[in-house]
């Protein structure tokens, strides 16, 4: 008798709990919908302060800029009209939806609500722009309270709506929302990338921009033709350098060496790998690039071969590191049987075990293509950076030190222009990627079978 | 019977091409690791000496050559380190509890590893790019500290739930099984139970994570900016730019013209290169821990 009572309590008790929150999520809702018709931004345009509720950004016609001709009216885009009825209108959502207890709902739209703030600050660039085009070049933007506001309530709403159904489910939605922000993130940037590179590509021309020789900034040619060959050969040199050595070394690992030698080299290996790209680029500059000079006379020293050098030094860890794993991953049975039909533990190694290993060698070497083409800093210190086609002594500039030598001063079609460098970039290292991915599906069936 | 036991199992098999593949991977091996004991050496005793107290507790000037410390490029790369942990490391931990303690193995997992394997493989010149359109311009945050640690929070994420992951994963079934028995809610098991057993793993992601944005130069170009003023304040630093060591070792490198300018880098690598190696050995440490516990 008595536990039934102490239970109905404490599913009394439970229930006020979770009328209270919907109450709490409701009211947060109301104050989302109420701000909007209170002052949210306010724009400088020269010496005009215009001061902007939620309704006048989604109703108003514009914002009327007096001028010497009298004045024009600059409108306001779609877009952040949208935003800024969007957060009131899916904070009502998520109310209606409470009064109905579908809390789950409830609680993606409030999330939804809270997101519009930053949606309308990203988009309201383009009101500034349009501005900016009536001649007006000091243009300053100011928040209040309410855009601040409606962001927190958003997210505090939400949290609120999904915690009625209990402390487990409100953990669970957290979680799932924390672990889809890699997925918008990959989204977000592939999407970025493509939208921000496209433009340049259709004014330049496809086949103008990729197969262009020159590229030459005052004259608005821009062809990446030399950019793409210098990546590709550096990213070649450095493979038919760095494979050789990173593979036999990842034999030695996994073959021959003793455990106590491996266990001083291998966190040698480890340590190579996490030298910061500068620390590369530093000692190529200082050391590679001097020596080429010498063994070469006449020679400029800041080249393609001296890149390759560099890229292979890099890539060597990655490669050991695939390698010898995949080594490792070798049945000893079959360097048993190898042995035992007289072969020498040699010719084993370079006849039974490097052959099983194949597949995980290659995707080794795929992952260390992935690092060298989208190696940027130690590149821009030792290749010269002048956008030649590439020869092994020459001055080249890559597809990546193409973007970072000029980005801080481009705007204008120069500036899309190294997006759209960056759009091919992004183009090349999805290839390597999906070819990763391809071969080491292939890998573990091999291995599983 | 002297020509039998020559080729009698007992004797070893001799083939000449042995000696030469044997010696070439020696060789290729002794390549690998002198490329990494030249490099140490060189940057350590070239750039040691020039290391002292005022050095790295001193401001730094381009112009003035009695200025010439790295004090504001430590706090910078500290802020960085800092802030980028505190947006990366809660996302982080938390997708990687999702994925192996709730989610079912089904197409959203799937879905979740395809893309950290496509982020942790972008370059970091495209998260620059990326960052500085869309945080500094968009967003507004100009170069700053604040918006070069966005943009190495998505470059770290990846390694940040890799690493979490499989430490979470080498807890033992049976712990949440008894603590399941025992009535403790699922939430209630995660943190009271599953992360602190898989704590080493968590710290290990998060030094890893922390060598990942002291090493980190091409991301941080446009985003944090290479500005080496002293910060005006500790909250308003966030909003201002600021080089990382690294960039500062890159610029001082590119613009050096005498001797002295020279020796500021190599002391700057030298820093880099000691603290690059302390997480690295920490790194080690823990995961030696993880594997005992």
């Amino acid at each position: 008798m008595e536990t039934t009572m102490s239970s109905l309590a404490a599913d009394g008790k439970a229930k006020r709990r979770a009328w209270i929150k919907g109450a709490a999520a409701m009211l947060l809702g109301l104050g989302i919908v109420g701000f909007f018709f209170l002052p949210q931004m306010l724009f400088v345009f020269r010496d005009m302060g215009y001061t902007v509720t939620g309704w006048d950004l989604t109703f108003a016609q514009g914002f009327w800029i007096e001028n010497a001709q009298g004045g024009v009216l600059v409108g306001i885009p779609w877009l952040p009209r949208a935003a800024s009825i969007a957060g009131p209108a899916l904070a009502l959502c998520g109310i209606v939806l409470l009064l109905f207890r579908r809390t789950t709902l409830a609680g993606i739209a409030y999330v939804l609500s809270g997101i519009s703030p930053l949606v309308l600050l990203v988009s309201s660039a383009s009101i500034q722009t349009a501005v900016a085009s009536q001649n007006i070049s000091e243009i300053s933007v100011g928040y209040y309270l309410p855009f601040f506001y409606t962001l927190l309530a958003g997210i505090a709403g939400a949290v609120l709506s999904l915690w009625i159904q209990g402390g487990e489910k409100l953990a669970q939605s957290i979680f799932l929302v924390a672990s889809c922000v890699s997925i918008g993130a990959v989204l977000v940037i592939t999407v970025y990338i493509i939208v921000a590179g496209a433009p340049a590509l259709a004014e330049i021309g496809v086949f103008q921009f990729l197969f262009g020789t020159t590229w030459d900034v005052a004259s608005e040619q821009f062809g990446i033709l030399a950019l793409i060959l210098s990546s590709l050969a550096g990213t070649a040199g450095a493979i038919v350098l760095g494979v050789p050595i990173g593979v036999l070394t990842a034999v030695f690992l996994s073959e021959l060496a003793s455990p106590k030698v491996s266990r001083w080299i291998r966190p040698a290996i480890e340590l190579l790998a996490g030298i910061p790209s500068v620390i590369y680029g530093f000692v190529g500059m200082l050391v590679v690039v001097p020596a080429i000079r010498a063994v070469f006379p006449g020679s400029i020293g800041d080249s393609l071969l001296a890149a390759m050098i560099i890229l292979a030094i890099m890539v060597i860890p990655t490669i050991v590191n695939v390698t010898e794993n995949a080594l490792r991953a070798v049945p000893p049975s079959y360097r048993e049987a190898s042995l035992g039909l007289g072969a020498t533990p040699i010719r084993t190694i370079f006849s039974i075990t490097i052959p099983a290993a194949r597949s995980g060698i290659l995707s080794g070497v795929i992952l260390g293509v992935g690092r060298a083409i989208g190696e940027t800093m130690a590149v821009i210190m030792v290749a010269g950076n002048v956008a030649n086609m590439p020869s092994l002594l020459g001055s080249v500039r890559f597809l990546t030190t193409g973007i970072a030598m000029e980005m801080s001063y481009a705007s204008g079609l120069h500036r899309q222009a190294l997006f759209a460098i960056g759009l091919v970039l992004f183009i090349f290292i999805m290839i390597v990627n999906l070819s990763f991915t391809l071969i080491s599906r292939r890998g573990a069936k091999f291995h599983a079978g | 019977m002297p020509d039998e036991t020559k080729t009698s199992l007992y004797h070893k098999r001799k083939r000449g091409v042995d000696g030469v593949l044997r010696g070439l991977i020696y060789a290729a091996a002794a390549i690998t690791v002198l490329a990494l004991v030249g490099i140490l050496l060189y940057i350590l005793i070239r750039g040691i000496p020039h290391l002292s107290w005022s050095f790295l507790s001193s401001s730094y000037s381009e112009t003035d050559p009695t200025r010439k410390g790295i004090l504001p490029m430590l706090i910078n790369t500290l802020y960085l380190v800092a802030l980028t942990l505190l947006i990366a490391a809660p996302i982080g931990i938390a997708s990687a509890i999702y994925l192996t303690q709730y989610a079912k193995q089904g197409k959203l997992v799937k879905v979740i590893r395809f893309t950290t394997e496509v982020l942790s493989g972008i370059p970091s010149i495209l998260f620059g790019l990326f960052g500085y359109t869309v945080f500094c311009t968009l967003f507004r945050l100009q170069t700053s500290i604040l918006a070069g640690a966005l943009t190495m929070s998505l470059c770290v994420l990846p390694t940040i739930i890799r690493t979490t992951e499989e430490s979470l994963l080498a807890v033992p079934q049976s712990y949440q099984e008894g603590a399941l028995a025992l009535g403790a809610g699922k939430f209630r098991i995660i943190m009271g139970m599953v992360l602190p057993c898989a704590m080493p793993g968590v710290l290990t992601a998060i030094i890893l994570a922390m060598g990942r944005i002291v090493g980190e130069s091409a991301a941080l170009l446009f985003t944090a900016g290479v500005s080496y003023h002293m910060p005006t304040g500790p909250f308003s630093h966030i909003m201002e730019s600021g080089r990382t060591l690294t960039l500062h070792l890159y610029q001082t490198a590119r613009e050096a013209s005498s001797e002295d300018a020279m020796n500021v880098a190599f002391a700057t690598a030298a820093v880099l290169l000691i603290l690059v190696f302390l997480l690295n050995r920490l790194a080690a440490l823990l995961s030696r821990m993880l594997k005992k516990g």
